[in-house]
């Protein structure tokens, strides 16, 4: 009878090892995924409560803070003194609903490390700093005002930022909302809320979503033709009503309806200026499917930006897709059909046009600081990638220049400050266009003016609705941040 | 190893339970308390007279089987402690009462042992019978009454002296059912061992023999339907089987229970909503994460959270696991104490059958040989069933893990069987 006793035993015993077995594989082989994974509370559960960093504007306002219970001072409060304008900027951190934004991707720096596990107390046993760090910003309080307020209800988005730094100078998308609403309780019940507004507030407009880039794609087409040596400036193009696409039924029209110029023939500076689609799509054609791709991915499109809050990368379709398809090649040289962008991404062509064709990395924060005020790091400027050649910037940043004494983007202009920049308003199949203003200034400056590069995106006519144009809807936004970032007062 | 050695242990390990009772106090902040004092003084009063009443009269059963409760309670209870000190306080008093407990046992089987408890076999039937039916009782009798806690009929209520006492009666219901199985597979193994004809490799006893087999499935089924408990339905289901196979040696049994649970269990997945839920969200956990994944899903991010080393007592989310302090305790233990207490807890869950199987190899006596097997096999089968639905082997079965899941009643019944077992190793030489 021994027999069957060990048979049960063993049998016990075997289902046992595959205890261990399932306790290994769970805690040790994938444990960290569970660890990890986003619906797993605990990372920020464990750290509601903690005081976290306060976080100021380059000017000094503060954007975020921690105050103590006065119940409980162990117990910190997270407050956000300046409500919805820096909410996509500085995020929350909820146990319930997540996180976003600073709070999210620079939570390691802005939470206290005084606690007791065994690092934290090697840490402060060797003296280390266990406090929570603070953030300063690169923005500037007065140009995020100013934004938000240019924008009003309008559904858009608006990134300023120094283009020989890469930093973010004001950064608004709306509609927006109250990050103090996504504190304590009822978190789930807000956030769910918010989640499900058809106009998705929390959604960041400037690095989280893309759009089609209309005719401020046309920076990248001059830029792939000036490279190559397609085209230069004063190149003449031929001056069609219409332009027939190869290998389609479907024509390309100018905004206007007629022809560019005088109907023989246009430059190439006078067609940019006034942002012939006619023209562009037929230099797109010339430059070709491989360069026009190509030069599109030098200044970043189809790259993740690196940048301090997570973003989507911009997307141009890659050159294979083009061998039989020289419709779309025409009809993405102006911007249309597949090619999408951030806001982002479109400052950042901006700024590599300003910057000799060199753009560098953006960041949000400029340093770090110890809980006594003493500044643990400062960010460096990195350059992120050469776009083009310092010769073909100058050139497309005086068609810019152009486009906004004399062309499309006058409503941008801003008295005495050379201003560059261009304008777009791309199609929404069954709903009004988007408008966009890609622009900077001073041209030319020198090393000690300071610079700003502004770009707009306004959602599906804003105001406007289906008259809206790049030009008049975008590009007096656009105006308002760079008479305000050099002091210049406009009229009005 | 004496009686002493084994006191010293049970010292350690209210050691341990009243170290981790002020490790949870200092990750809240606070210092140490009147909580840390008497964590220890109840460990070391409750297994204290333990000790004493084996003194008395089992001197020599084995030493190791109380230490490793002991381990296991303590463990359990610093994370019982840290999820919730009410319950703790509470498990405290059921600690007490089970000590208390166990040493009566003592007392009554000083005599003639455990072998006195084969004579009554059918009144324990009959009282296992009652008490696995007294949930049923109607919910709104006032004294006494069944209750439905998560959907399953398990509880009964008490009113004493303007209290309610709740208790699951199951619990103890399976310690008197392996006594009465012992007891009948004492006086019948020889013919149900018998065998005629063969099927196949099997050799086949008589068909009449395997009407035990039957009726087992039948209780266990009504357990199933009756009381909507999966865990005490394949519980007791296993431990008819497997006692029956250790007084027999005939595989035949095996056969005719492993096609009776897959049978069973086909008829239960379709017939039953609460049972094709719960093999749905083993399936797939987070298919429906918020749903009924959820409690699997914490324990696998409690799990995976914990990894080697823990996040330390008092410092991690497990309550954020649903029933953390019963079913989930191991989740919980996992995620604080990390892969090293798993690891620790499998061990002495173990050591315990190992001690178990070891105490009925050496009995001679078949009934104290059947008993020692078939309460061994409660313990075994019963922490297997819910650390398989923990760590995601098997459906969650919703049964208590002995000795760690919070609980006066399965504490209790739990540790009167390591007192039998305890007994019956008593004057058995190594």
């Amino acid at each position: 009878m021994n027999g069957p006793v060990r048979h049960l035993a063993i049998a016990l015993f075997l289902g046992f090892a595959l205890l261990v077995g399932a306790v290994t594989w769970h805690q040790i082989i994938v444990g960290p995924d569970y660890r990890d994974d986003s619906r797993n509370l605990r990372l920020v559960a464990g750290r509601t409560g903690r005081e976290r960093g306060t976080i100021i504007t380059a000017d000094g306002v503060v954007v975020s803070r921690s105050v103590a219970d006065p119940d409980d001072p162990r117990v910190f409060r997270r407050e956000y003194p300046e409500g919805p304008l820096y909410s996509h900027v500085v995020g929350y951190s909820t146990l319930l609903f997540g996180s976003s934004g600073l709070e999210q991707t620079r939570g390691d720096d802005l939470v206290s490390n005084r606690d007791a596990t065994i690092s934290g107390v090697i840490r402060a046993i060797l003296g280390g700093d266990v406090r929570a760090k603070g953030l300063g910003l690169t923005i500037n309080h007065e140009l995020q005002q100013l934004a938000a307020t240019a924008l009003g209800d309008q559904r858009g988005a608006v990134v300023a930022l120094d283009p020989r730094t890469g930093a973010i100078l004001a950064m608004v998308s709306a509609p927006t909302f109250d990050a103090n609403d996504l504190l304590g309780g009822g978190v789930a019940a807000a956030g769910d809320a918010l989640a499900a507004d058809p106009d998705a507030p929390l959604l960041n407009r400037v690095i989280a979503e893309t759009y089609a880039p209309g005719s401020t794609f046309k920076i990248i087409t001059t830029s792939a033709a000036l490279e190559t040596g397609v085209a230069g400036p004063a190149t003449e193009f031929d001056d069609p009503i219409a332009l027939e696409l190869p290998g389609s039924t479907a024509v390309i029209r100018n905004f206007s309806r007629g022809p560019c110029g005088d109907g023989d023939s246009v430059e190439l500076q006078r067609a940019f200026a006034r942002s012939c689609n006619t023209t562009f799509a037929a230099l797109g054609l010339e430059v070709g499917a491989n360069d026009l791709v190509s030069t599109a991915q030098a200044f970043g499109v189809n790259s993740d930006v690196p940048f301090d809050l997570t973003s989507l990368a911009s997307f141009v379709p890659a050159t294979e897709e083009f061998d039989f398809n020289l419709a779309g090649l025409a009809q993405t040289a102006i911007g249309e059909r597949d090619v999408r962008v951030t806001p982002l991404q479109m400052a950042l062509v901006g700024a590599a046009i300003a910057n000799g064709g060199e753009i560098m990395e953006p960041y949000l924060v400029a340093e770090v600081f110890n809980s006594d005020a003493t500044i643990e790091s400062v960010t460096e400027p990195v350059v992120w990638r050469r776009a083009i050649s310092p010769a073909t910037a100058a050139t497309i940043a005086d068609l810019m220049e152009l486009a906004v004494t004399s062309g499309t983007g006058t409503r941008a202009a801003v008295p005495g400050i050379r201003i560059g920049g261009k304008t777009g308003t791309a199609e929404v199949p069954g709903g009004p266009p988007h408008s966009w203003f890609v622009g900077y200034g001073p041209v030319e400056a020198d090393e000690d003016t300071p610079q700003i590069v502004v770009a707009v995106l306004v959602e599906s006519g804003g105001d406007a609705g289906e008259s809206a144009t790049g030009g008049t809807v975008a590009a007096p936004i656009a105006q308002q941040l760079m008479a305000a970032f050099f002091g210049v007062p406009l009229a009005d | 190893m004496s009686r002493n050695a084994e006191a010293a242990l049970l010292g350690v390990t209210a050691i341990v339970a009243a170290m981790g009772v002020a490790l949870v106090n200092f990750a809240r902040g606070d210092w140490l308390d009147a909580q840390v004092a008497l964590t220890f003084m109840v460990f070391a009063v409750a297994f204290g007279s333990v000790n004493a009443a084996m003194r008395r009269w089992a001197p020599t059963a084995s030493p190791y089987l109380f230490p490793i409760v002991a381990l296991l309670a303590a463990v359990a209870f610093t994370e019982i402690y840290r999820l919730d000190p009410q319950l703790a306080s509470i498990q405290r008093w059921s600690l007490l009462v089970g000590a208390a407990v166990s040493a009566f046992v003592l007392f009554l089987l000083r005599e003639e042992g455990v072998t006195v408890l084969r004579r009554y076999r059918y009144l324990f039937l009959a009282a296992a019978v009652v008490l696995l039916l007294l949930p049923l009782l109607p919910t709104d009798w006032t004294v006494l009454r069944g209750a439905e806690v998560n959907g399953s009929r398990l509880w009964v209520r008490l009113e004493v002296l303007g209290r309610t006492l709740s208790f699951q009666p199951g619990e103890l219901a399976k310690v008197l059912l392996t006594i009465f199985l012992a007891s009948y597979l004492a006086d019948r193994h020889v013919a149900m061992a018998t065998t005629n004809r063969t099927l196949g490799p099997l050799r086949l006893p008589e068909p009449r023999q395997f009407g035990p087999v039957l009726i087992a499935a039948g209780v266990a089924f009504a357990v199933l339907i009756y009381q909507r408990d999966l865990g005490a339905s394949l519980l007791l289901f296993a431990l008819f089987i497997g006692m029956i196979y250790a007084a027999t040696g005939r595989a035949a049994y095996l056969a005719a229970g492993g096609v009776l649970t897959i049978g069973g269990g086909i008829v239960a997945y379709q017939l039953f909503a609460h049972v094709e839920r719960r093999v749905f969200s083993w399936l797939h956990p987070f298919d429906d994460y918020a749903g009924a994944g959820y409690q699997i899903a914490q324990s696998l991010f409690a799990l995976g959270s914990g990894s080697l080393t823990g996040s330390g007592i008092g410092l991690g989310r497990p309550d954020l696991i649903p029933a953390a302090a019963t079913d989930f305790i191991f989740a919980a233990v996992a995620e604080e104490m990390g892969f090293a207490g798993s690891i620790i807890v499998l061990a002495a869950f173990s050591l315990l059958v190992a001690l178990g199987f070891g105490i009925a190899l050496r009995t001679r006596d078949v009934f104290r040989k059947f008993l020692a097997a078939g309460l061994t096999l409660v313990i075994g089968v019963q922490a297997f069933l819910i650390l398989a639905g923990v760590l995601r082997l098997f459906p969650v079965t919703g049964i208590t893990l002995p000795f760690m899941s919070y609980g006066g009643s399965s504490l209790l019944a739990n540790m009167v069987l390591v007192t039998l077992l305890a007994r019956i190793s008593h004057g058995e030489q190594a």
